[in-house]
């Protein structure tokens, strides 16, 4: 039953998705897109809600469930499960995709008629292309071959809190992008004969998208900081990347289009961000559900699959792109921007942005060029990465220190430099006061410091000051740029990590502190079988500080084992403790890092997701008028 | 001129598609992973054999002949599926083929062995996984072939599959 009916609206979907396809081409179309936006979005729910409830209730006729679920999983778990693997985060997709849906078509109005239609037939075509791809080659809903009294379980190592929200967040970010990207093409189709504010219906989108896009890169790290046991939070991995570019692109469509909104110039950029941003959102699925790169993400992998993808991207790619070659001389300007300007700063920015995403994308794909051309295998890692992205973000992030408090046009030098000069002073004493604190000095590490705190009294201060010109989400969002920059120098210049074997009884040091192994202890999960070491911490004035109690946990179903690194967290720093491999002779190899600030990155990336719905829900305002 | 340059974007994505579909299509294995260890010497180790008496030194084995290397264990599923393919190499082709069991179950595995055939010459007991770190072994199965010098040379991560199965025999009959 479960499977007929989940098929059924996966199928109905797939209807409505053509049908909207279509019908957004007729005269007399409202009536029509009306019914085909409504059913997809009912349709869509129902289908992913069945397969949440054959978790919930443990069909194990589902191959699905079967494959992915166990009784014995926590009900959280079970649900979350549901978009653990390939096909039912698909599914999840979907989903999105037709929430997304609805919402553009919440705007339709006799002014914008065409622009909104066109639009929406964009986006049935990226529908029915996903729907398409989940019924062919990853249908959640198959039946499973014989009777099964128990699932197959699930990944032990998924089973965390930020994992099981990362997903959707991210969805909601790359699918945001697709109605940026199906505004796009609309603008470029129509020609730019009609008055329409386009700009306007985008920005909302962006704002959705790329806020959530960045909370969702954030839980990742959290998962992989928690989870993995490995004391880092961002390990340059292709899937990690993958998400990294569309924000990067993101970054610099959400800005420029402030540029068009106020001066009505970038227009065609803007146009061509906008599909890069998506487009560049599925070339990531499709590198890492092909299988074509190997990741941490392991996901079932299926040549056919990888075929599927790349001819869906060549078609939305090939499409979007051409158009946006022939049409967008139409959106050109003679615009000249003045350097020391917003606007200025702005493209400066932009251009920055790009130039990371371009590199990152490179180190990305590039064992595959190199694969593709010499038929050699090599693998690019963190060395790249760092050592090209840091210096180009570094100017990024000054200039982003100084845009907000220029003025649109042009600015005097003079003038500038009043403006900023209570957030210099600011930035001087808090640099001292953190050097005076942490008593250790390095380059990357002071740079870091330094802008950190430059973009944050220069946020603070606008914040306190109540003007008017400002937008309150933007000054938000930098505010958490700030302490995110903050957090990421501290943690990865100022990292103290010791590897041990330890015995019983005995202890080891870092930083100031010393930590006595005290015990080691056999314990009983839900659903699996631990060792638990007991670790009691002291400072160097020999007070108690905390018990860290990591553990080894072996999950018998999947016959898995995880680690479970124990952290103590302040403000001021991460101490962070994984147990190895041991025995009660020879003593456990124990890990301890000494992380400086990793706090304030997920702070940092709160106050961000803060800053985004600030200011989405005022742009949604403006519409509305 | 300009409007020339408006087509790029175009031309670099399709370049850059066409790149992945190559690899798609053409015979590759992205868990081919390359091993420091290939062309060199085996790691050299002693380990406990399942079923012999003897203790088993490497030094003493690799040599004089071609090796095949497997890393297997019972509660891994890929290892059933791949196990097919061990048994052929074992009834035709004249090499040694040594199955390292990794973190298992003794009673487990010679059960497992009697269900579904043993093609090991010798299976040896890795109960704590410390043969596989010297080896380099990224997760179970992993398979390697060793040519009658003691060098390692080749290395597969993940199950033997069809292609894998005709590309090992054709690195087999060259080294023969």
């Amino acid at each position: 039953m479960t499977i007929f009916l989940g098929n059924l609206f996966l199928l109905l979907c797939l209807i409505f998705s053509i049908s909207q396809f279509f019908t957004s081409q007729k005269k007399n179309r409202f009536r029509f897109i009306a019914i085909n936006v409504n059913g997809l979005l009912i349709c869509s729910f129902l289908s992913f809600s069945l397969l949440i409830y054959s978790y919930v209730i443990s069909d194990f006729s589902v191959l699905n469930v079967f494959e992915n679920s166990h009784t014995t999983k926590p009900l959280l778990y079970k649900i979350t499960g549901v978009w653990g693997n390939h096909e039912g985060s698909l599914l999840l997709w979907i989903l999105v995709l037709t929430i997304f849906n609805y919402f553009i078509f919440k705007f339709y109005n006799n002014d914008n008629s065409n622009f909104i239609t066109k639009t929406l037939q964009v986006q049935g075509l990226i529908t029915a292309g996903f729907l398409l791809f989940t019924i062919l080659t990853s249908n959640p809903f198959q039946k499973t071959v014989s009777e099964q009294s128990n699932g197959m379980g699930f990944n032990p190592i998924l089973q965390d809190p930020a994992l099981a929200i990362h997903p959707p967040l991210l969805y909601i970010g790359y699918v945001g992008f697709s109605a940026a990207f199906s505004m796009s093409v609309a603008t470029l189709f129509l020609n730019g004969d009609q008055k329409i504010p386009w700009y306007s219906y985008m920005k909302p989108f962006v704002l959705t998208a790329w806020t959530f896009l960045t909370a969702g890169i954030a839980l990742g790290s959290i998962w992989a900081y928690y989870e993995l046991g490995w004391g880092g939070w961002w390990f340059w991995d292709p899937v990690e990347n993958a998400s990294f570019m569309p924000w990067l692109i993101g970054t610099a469509l959400l800005h420029s289009l402030i540029v068009v909104e106020k001066r009505k110039s970038l227009m065609a950029w803007v146009l061509l961000l906008a599909i890069l941003a998506f487009l560049l959102s599925v070339i990531g699925t499709f590198l890492v559900r092909s299988g074509i790169l190997t990741s941490v993400h392991t996901f079932a992998l299926d040549p056919s699959r990888g075929v599927y993808i790349l001819i869906f991207t060549a078609l939305l790619g090939g499409y979007s792109l051409i158009l946006f070659g022939k049409k967008s001389k139409n959106y050109f300007d003679n615009n000249y921007f003045a350097l020391f300007s917003k606007e200025g700063s702005i493209l400066i920015n932009n251009v920055l942005m790009i130039v990371v995403c371009a590199t990152v994308f490179l180190g990305t794909i590039y064992p595959l060029i190199i694969e593709a051309f010499i038929n050699k295998k090599i693998s690019v890692g963190e060395p790249y990465f760092n050592s090209t992205t840091i210096p180009i973000i570094i100017p990024a992030i000054l200039v982003m220190g100084v845009g907000p408090v220029l003025a649109w046009n042009k600015d005097r030098k003079r003038e500038i430099f009043k403006k900023i000069l209570p957030s210099i002073l600011l930035t001087i004493i808090m640099t001292t006061l953190i050097f005076l604190f942490y008593q250790s000095y390095n380059l990357i590490g002071m740079i870091g410091i330094i802008l950190g705190f430059w973009i944050i009294s220069n946020n603070i201060i606008l914040l306190i000051k109540k003007n008017r010109n400002y937008s309150k989400g933007m000054l938000i969002a930098h505010l958490g740029i700030g302490l995110l920059i903050l957090g990421i120098t501290g943690s990865s210049n100022w990292q103290e990590e010791k590897i041990t074997r330890l015995k019983v009884s005995k202890s080891t040091q870092i930083n100031e502190y010393n930590i006595i192994f005290k015990e080691i202890n056999e314990i009983k999960g839900p659903n699996y079988i631990a060792i638990e070491g007991n670790f009691m911490v002291y400072d160097k004035n020999k007070n108690y500080i905390t018990n860290l109690k990591p553990e080894n946990r072996y999950y018998p179903i999947t016959n898995t084992f995880t680690t479970e690194a124990s952290i103590h967290t302040n403000l001021s720093r991460d101490l962070y403790l994984v147990l190895g491999e041991g025995n009660l002779n020879d003593g456990w190899v124990v890990k301890v890092y000494h992380n400086p600030l990793v706090i304030w990155i997920w702070i940092g990336a709160l106050i961000i997701f803060a800053g985004g719905i600030v200011s989405t829900s005022n742009n949604l305002k403006k519409i509305k008028i | 001129m300009k409007n020339n340059i408006l087509i790029l974007p175009s031309i670099i994505f399709f370049l850059i598609l066409s790149i992945f579909l190559y690899l798609l299509i053409i015979d590759r294995n992205p868990s081919e992973i390359p091993s420091n260890l290939l062309n060199k010497n085996t790691p050299i180790f002693e380990a406990k054999s399942l079923f012999k008496n003897e203790k088993f030194i490497s030094a003493n084995e690799f040599k004089d002949e071609i090796i095949l290397v497997n890393f297997f264990a019972t509660w891994c599923k890929p290892c059933r599926d791949e196990h097919v393919y061990i048994q052929r190499f074992a009834d035709e082709k004249d090499l040694k083929i040594i199955g390292i069991n990794y973190k298992d179950n003794n009673k487990k595995a010679i059960k497992w062995l009697e269900d579904l055939g043993n093609p090991y010459e010798n299976v040896l007991i890795d109960k704590k996984g410390k043969i596989a770190i010297d080896w380099g072994v990224y997760g179970i199965p992993e398979t390697f072939i060793i040519n009658s010098n003691g060098i390692i040379m080749y290395r597969n991560v993940g199950p033997i599959t069809n292609k894998i199965y005709k590309k090992i025999n054709l690195i087999i009959n060259k080294n023969e």
